[in-house]
Formats: C-alpha cells, structure tokens, sequence
C-alpha cells in the first residue's frame, strides 16, 4: 500500500468517495489491540496522506488530518440565505482504530502463555482458537482438554479467562521467551474474505468506520473537517477524550461498527439493527445522548437520498461520542454506525452495501451542514 | 509427493474433510497416497482404501493389518431456519465450549463457508457469559440470504471445521482431523519403509471408515473380515500433555509412541514393539488402558477367530478440537517402530498353540 496514489474520483461530480474496500482488507488483517496501535496508523497514514491538508500523530497516539479549511475555514463568518451570519462549522469525525485483543502477561515454565483481556471480549469463545502473538504474527492455540479427560459436568461450566493459556509449541520458558516477550499482544487470527455481498473479517469494529473515515477524505469535503483516528476506544473512550479536547470542533461524527442482533428465533426488536439494513443511527447508549438536531438531520439526508437507514437499539453499548460530547464547552455529537454481526468476536461480518451507504451518507450531511447548520 | 516430508503429509491429509460416513471425500487423495508406496492399493464396497505390501517369505504369507481411521469428527446440516441460520447435528464428541465463533466449511457444492454464531457482550444479558451455550442451542450463520442457503445446502451435507494448519514453535503443528488423519500419515510412512526394507510377511494399511460414529468400529470390523490378518495394529492419536491433565492420561509431545497395555492388546506384540523401539533407540511412553483401549484394535481383537493386536499411539494435544497439536518426530518414531518391528517378523510366528 505504500505510497500508493489513489486517483480522486472527479468525474462524479457531486458523488460521494468510492468506499475503500482495499484499506477494510488491509486494516482488519493488520493488528492492534488498544495501545498497540502503531501500524494500523500506518496504514492508514499511507492511505491519507496524498488527501489531506495536514497530518498529525497527538500526544497519545491519535492520528489527526485536516481537510477544507481554505474556502470555508472555521470561524469564518458568511452570509446564510436568510441573510444571517452564519459560519461553516468544524466538523470533527472520529473513528477508533484499536480492536480487542489479549496482552501476554506470564510465560509459565511449560512454555505456555498466560493472557489478559484488552476490551471486553466473552471468555467463551476463546478456547481452541488460534491467537497471532506480537509483531512478527507467531501462531498459538488456546488449548482445552479433549472430552475424553473433562470430568462429566466439566462442559458445561465456562472457563474463566484467567484459566484459560496460549500454546505457541514451546516445550520450556526459555524456548518461549525467545519469540515472546511479557506485554506482548495477541489477536485472532482471521483472514479477511468477501462471501457475496458479505465480508467477513476481524476488528471491523472499528476498522469499518476507519475506512469509512479513511474513503470520506478522499474528496475534499464543503465544511472543514478534521478527522481523528482515535486510540484506546476499546478500554475506556481514552483516544477521543484527549483528540476531541485539541480539535475543539463545532460538532462531531462517530463512525463506528456496531452490533446487529439476528439470530435465530430473534424477535424483530432484538433483530435490530439488521446487517444489509444501512447506516446505523444512534438515539442513545450508556455514554451518549446523541444531538437531536444531527440526528434529524442524518435521518433527512438519508430520506432525501434514498439511502436507508435504521435505529440502533438505544441504551446499548458506548462510543467516543460519549466523550467527545463531554469536551471542553460541549460538543454536538452523533453516531453514525455500520452494522456488523459478531463484533469482538474472532470474525465478523459486514454488508459491503452499508459500507458505501454509510460512506453516502456521512458525505452528504457534511454538505447539508454547510448549507444549514448554524448555532443556537 | 513422494519425496514430502511428514509436516507436508499431515499438512495435506488433515486438510481433507470427511466426517464419518462420508470418508468417500477423502479415500481417493489416501488411496493416491498409498499407491505411492504400497504395490496395490484397493478400495472395498464399505469404503476401507487398502495398501499392500507384498512380503519376501513364500507364499502363502501371512498378513499384518495396520489401521489408522479415514473419517474426523465434524457435523451434518440438521435444519435451515428463518433468516438462513443453520442447526447442526454432531458425528464425533465436540465440547461445545470449543465451537462459538470458529468457521466451518459447509460441503455443498461449490462448498460455503460460515462460522458458529455468538453474541456480542453488548448485546448480553447480565451474567449471559457464565453459561456455557449447549449443543443444541449453537447454530451457523454463513452470511448469505436465506434463500441462497436454502438452495444450496441441502439437509444432511457434511459440515467440518474450517482451521489451516498452524505451524507452532518446535515443528508442531495444529489442525482439525489429526484424530486419525496423524495416524494415517503413519501408515503412509510405514509403507514407504517397507517397501524399502521388506518385511517376510505382507503388510496391508487399512484407512478405515467409522471410527468415530456408532457403537461398532465398522471399518475396523470389516477390514479385519476380509484381510484375515495374523496381527493387527491401530495406530491412533493418544492424549498429549496438556495443563489440567492427570498423570497418566496424557504421553509428551516429542516424547515418542505410546504403547498402550490392558485387555485389548496382545502381551507378545507389545514386547514385540518394545524391544523393537529399544534397538532401534526410540522413546516411548507405556499407557494403561485396562478396559479399551478405544480404537479400531477393539474390533480387530474380535474380528474372525480372534486377532491378536496393538495399539500405537501418536502424542496429540487438545483431541477433537479444531487446533489437534502433534509433533512430526513422532509420527516419523511410529512409523520406524512399526516398520522395524514388521520387517523383523518371522513367517511362522503366531500366538496360537498347539499344546497337544
């Protein structure tokens, strides 16, 4: 991907950017858990780079690009039609580039490694799965006993976490600590793939709103935005706290992949929202009231664009919106969310259709913002 | 493939599906494999593939059967519910514990990928992750339209694990099927010694059908019907070390065979085995089995008049999960044990005595 030119789409004029699905490959691929993020910013450092006007790495790890600010730069007052002195608000979109994971926190005398969670991952689905530790992507399994030797009962109690250990071959602490270090992290080992119009892939909560983020940048957008790729989302909203406080931005997006709920036998209710059914909007979660006034606005663009959108299930889960919202004076903050089916877990699966409704979506409120949004 | 080494065979036969039943989707390439070494293979009606090996003693020779199991553990399409979910029925013991979020591959035609649904902590009730979600309850999701599911994946098609072998530290590697796929690539490795070192007697590698399902091993039993072996020796997958596993019930990885003892075996092959290893200076590790010793050497011992038998065993981590870890030295130990102790079989030996 490096240095790769990606030809700005001029001949739609007025089209949203063409989704990057080549960067939602090469970022869900790519590892890293909360505070490890170094090369999926890299990643998307080489994806940027050539759009944006300027490109910043912040104190805590936070990737920020500005874009747009010549013509219509924040603070600059312009005459709406109603004659009213309006200006073009700032606009802050943020999506998080961390994934859960697992940090190696003990190398037993064995040659087996003991884990910790990073984020909120269910310890059920870890045993008998294969782990990739540390920058050079060495394999390990998560190793159970057969059934043949678990006592009668023993299958049907989960296995805590912290009983749980990774497997890497090492026959010896030493033979161990010659590939793996203690702090070293792990992820699943999942391989991207399109089955239809499905893709299925790890971390693409939140590699699918990065590369959401990532596509919007590609045209230069009507109102300045700076885009944030946040740090630590998955272990406490911490990236965007401090992002949100040095952009200072009018109001904010979060772009963000989120739960859908079918399962079998799943009423409509807890279907909601459906993978295939477009961007996703937030009402509230445990962190956020989203503004009234964006969410409309998102609902109208997406009604006058035919882009279909639906609710995600209010009072479910959390977002950097959350904090965003809280920064500095306060700041007008939305969720617009790409439903995923399996987030946290070792795959997931997305509709690649969402990926460019959401994409269509965010880029035409940008434009709706420049026209119409104003202060209180 | 003739020049592979035993990383590359295991590589390739766990790579093969399978599940019990349905061993047809993986004779052919073992049959292909067999031939390679063996100077005729056969396949009978049941479905057993057969390598021979003709011995240097005068006809009529006797025979030694070598048997590991074709078919692995994995499940078939019960049903298709709304939304295009999918609900599986298990042929083998899996602990469900080991099966949320892992991918499979679905045998339609043109085969379809999917993976064990599960739900996101946020989308879960307090205290949800305490429960283990059983059997029943677990279903596939492949992503797909319910339609598309419907139209392609008819009932009954054979679902297995989808997992690429994984290369760990040491040379170990990890895949679903090495229960029996290892003990497969043993009898691959016994052929191609012998074929070099000949034996007196004939020696036959059976891939059998039907280990791992129903209350008979039928490949076992049938093979051993129609072979009419003077020995008999299965060669399957013992548990390797493991943490939370009892001494006893576990052999090391890299710690070569296990021979196993108990009701099942006869006490002359496994001096045979053992004295074998000792000059050939293998390792080896003794495991008790009193009762069964839970391999295709069940059937063996009653098929015909009786057939004196063995069990060679193969050190394997995490048994009938998608990530089976062994060793290749350990298959290559098996495979120079069971072909040094063949080749040094003379044609009159028997365990029958004639007292009077």
């Amino acid at each position: 991907m490096t240095g790769r030119r990606i030809p700005r789409s001029g001949a739609r004029r007025g089209a949203a950017p063409r989704f990057r699905e080549d960067l939602l490959e090469a970022l869900s691929n790519e590892s890293g858990v909360s505070g490890d993020e170094e090369r999926v910013r890299a990643r998307i450092v080489d994806a940027v780079r050539d759009h944006v006007d300027s490109l910043e790495v912040d104190a805590m790890g936070n990737l920020v690009a500005r874009i747009g600010f010549e013509s219509t730069g924040a603070g600059a007052r312009r005459n709406g039609a109603a004659g009213r002195a309006r200006r073009a608000p700032h606009v802050m979109l943020c999506a998080h580039m961390d994934e859960v994971g697992v940090m190696v926190i003990s190398i037993e005398k064995e040659g087996r490694l003991k884990l910790r969670r990073a984020g909120g991952i269910d310890p059920r689905i870890m045993p008998g799965q294969v782990l990739r530790v540390g920058t050079a992507g060495l394999r390990g399994v998560v190793g159970i006993l057969p059934p043949h030797l678990t006592a009668h009962g023993d299958d049907e109690k989960v296995i805590p976490f912290d009983d749980l250990y990774l497997d890497i071959g090492a026959a010896s602490r030493e033979e161990a600590s010659e590939h793996v270090a203690i702090g070293d992290y792990a992820v699943f080992d999942t391989v991207y793939e399109r089955w239809g119009q499905t893709r299925k892939g790890k971390a693409f909560d939140d590699r699918g709103g990065c590369a959401v983020l990532a596509s919007l940048v590609q045209e230069r957008p009507p109102v300045p935005v700076t885009a944030v790729w946040s740090v630590q989302e998955e272990v406490g909203l911490r990236g965007a706290t401090a992002a949100a406080r040095r952009v200072a931005p009018d109001l904010a997006l979060v772009l963000e992949g989120t739960a859908s709920g079918e399962a079998p036998g799943a009423s409509e209710g807890e279907s909601a929202p459906r993978m295939g059914g477009g961007p996703t909007l937030t009402v509230h979660d445990r962190t956020l009231m989203a503004d009234v006034r964006l969410v409309d606005l998102l609902q109208r663009v997406g009604d006058e664009r035919k882009i279909p959108t639906q609710w995600k299930r209010p009072g479910v889960g959390g977002t950097d919106a959350g904090r965003i919202s809280l920064s500095g004076v306060g700041v007008p903050s939305a969720v617009v969310s790409l439903p995923c089916r399996y987030i946290h877990a070792p795959a997931a699966y997305l509709d690649a259709r969402d990926a460019q409704r959401t994409v269509d979506l965010v880029w035409h409120t940008l434009h709706a913002l420049g026209k119409e949004w104003s202060e209180r | 493939m003739r020049d592979a080494s035993t990383a590359d065979w295991l590589r390739h036969v766990t790579s093969l599906p399978g599940v019990p039943g349905h061993e047809h989707a993986a004779a052919p390439e073992i049959a292909r494999a067999f031939g390679l070494f063996a100077d005729r293979v056969t396949r009978d009606p049941i479905g057993n593939v057969y390598g021979w090996i003709d011995g240097t003693g005068e006809a009529p020779r006797p025979r030694a059967l070598l048997a590991a199991h074709m078919d692995r553990i994995g499940f078939l399409v019960k049903r298709i519910e709304s939304g295009g979910f999918i609900r599986l029925t298990t042929v083998g013991g899996f602990d469900p514990r080991t099966l949320p979020g892992r991918e499979v591959l679905i045998h339609s035609k043109p085969p379809m990928a999917a993976l064990f649904g599960t739900k996101p902590p946020h989308l879960q009730a307090r205290g949800e992750s305490d429960k283990v979600v059983p059997l029943h309850e677990l279903y596939l999701d492949a992503g797909r339209p319910e339609a598309e599911v419907r139209r392609r994946v008819p009932i009954g098609t054979m679902v297995t694990l989808r997992q690429p072998p994984v290369d760990l530290l040491g040379g170990r590697i990890a895949a679903p099927g090495m229960d029996d796929r290892a003990g497969v690539v043993t009898v691959i490795r016994t052929l191609d010694l012998l074929r070099a070192d000949r034996p007196a007697w004939d020696v036959v590698g059976v891939g059998t059908i039907e280990e791992e399902f129903g209350t008979v091993f039928l490949g076992a039993r049938t093979a051993s019907e129609r072979v009419d072996p003077r020995l008999g020796i299965a060669i399957d997958v013992s548990h390797g070390d493991m943490a939370g596993a009892r001494d006893g019930d576990t052999i090391p990885l890299g710690g070569g065979p296990g021979l196993t003892v108990g009701s099942n075996i006869h006490p002359r092959i496994f001096e045979g085995l053992r004295s074998t290893a000792r000059s050939l200076g293998l390792p080896y590790r003794i495991e008790g089995y009193p009762m069964s010793s839970g391999t295709d050497a069940m059937d063996i011992q009653i098929a015909r008049e009786g057939i004196p038998t063995a069990v060679v065993g193969i050190p394997c981590r995490y048994m009938h999960t998608g990530i089976e870890t062994v060793e290749p030295r350990d298959i290559d130990r098996c495979a120079r044990l069971l072909a040094g102790y063949l080749a040094g079989l003379p044609v009159e030996w028997s365990v029958t005595e004639v007292l009077k």
